[in-house]
């Protein structure tokens, strides 16, 4: 019984971190070396893509999608889609895909060390080879180089609030059960001194 | 457009079942306090007359009112969202 609680316990709370980290925005420093269009039909993997650019079609299987193709500051290969996620989830409510495409042709660059131009890159989503599905860039921001600082704020705010409501409510719901098992005796029961 | 207002309509259910849960809840804890007010005052009078009273003076309290941030904070962080994702 204990294994099973638990078992589920952690399939819970891997479901949640996943979600969380799938979700929140993220940003990386990196190199953009080019941009292209791609003709996606999304399969199995549909669940990691968008639906369509706002106001398109939503009921066509193919579409093309922009991509942004860069390097990390550790020099690995970067991929990120560039798509509308528009008023629905995760809820950052991007319709300018088309407008990000500009800016982040705008700033390819090669690795020449003096040439560089690296930029921070808001995104969500996650890489992965196996499923293809690729993190969904949001803004494209110049940065002075490849060891910018950057200090996540807004993820910081975001976990405090959701600990904080997940503690409120937690609290309240064993008052509520601890006020269940011992009754308090009704109305004329006397206070105890 | 479907999208929108596939969002307005879900956000509003959504916020308005969110608005009666808190607004009940906080009644019934404000009840809650003033029956144990009651008795922490030397149970002036009727008990009903007495709880009533400081359940009339919670309907028009600035803390019932601040329920309502329950539709106001999201709709001006959507906003603010858009903004900061399209034109910032």
């Amino acid at each position: 019984m204990v294994y099973i609680k638990w078992g589920f316990r952690v399939i819970f709370w891997t479901a949640v971190i996943a979600f969380l980290h799938y979700t929140l925005p993220q940003r990386d420093i990196v190199r953009i070396t080019d941009t292209y269009e791609q003709r996606i039909e999304p399969g199995d993997n549909a669940l990691f893509w968008s639906n369509a650019d706002t106001g398109d079609n939503r009921q066509a299987t193919g579409r093309d999608v922009f991509f942004i193709q860069s390097f990390l500051s550790d020099e690995q290969p970067m991929i990120y889609r560039n798509e509308d996620t528009g008023w629905g989830w995760p809820p950052y409510f991007k319709f300018d895909a088309a407008n990000l495409q500009a800016q982040a042709a705008d700033a390819v660059s090669n690795r020449d060390g003096e040439n560089a131009r690296w930029v921070k890159v808001l995104h969500y989503g996650w890489r992965n080879e196996f499923l293809s599905i690729y993190p969904n860039a949001i803004s494209v921001q110049p940065v002075s180089g490849p060891d910018a600082r950057i200090i996540p704020w807004f993820n910081i705010v975001v976990l405090a609030l959701l600990a904080a409501g997940y503690w409120a409510i937690r609290v309240r719901w064993n008052r509520f059960w601890a006020r269940r098992d011992e009754p308090e005796g009704g109305e004329w029961a006397e206070k105890a001194e | 457009m479907l999208a929108l207002l596939r969002l307005l309509i879900v956000g509003l259910i959504v916020l308005t079942v969110l608005y009666f849960a808190l607004s009940w809840y906080f009644r019934a804890e404000r009840r809650r306090r003033m029956e144990a007010d009651w008795e922490a005052a030397g149970r002036p009078g009727t008990r009903e007359a007495y709880v009533e009273a400081g359940m009339e003076q919670y309907q028009t309290s600035l803390r019932r009112k601040l329920i309502w941030l329950v539709y106001i904070v999201p709709v001006t962080s959507v906003i603010v969202i858009i903004y900061l994702t399209n034109y910032a």
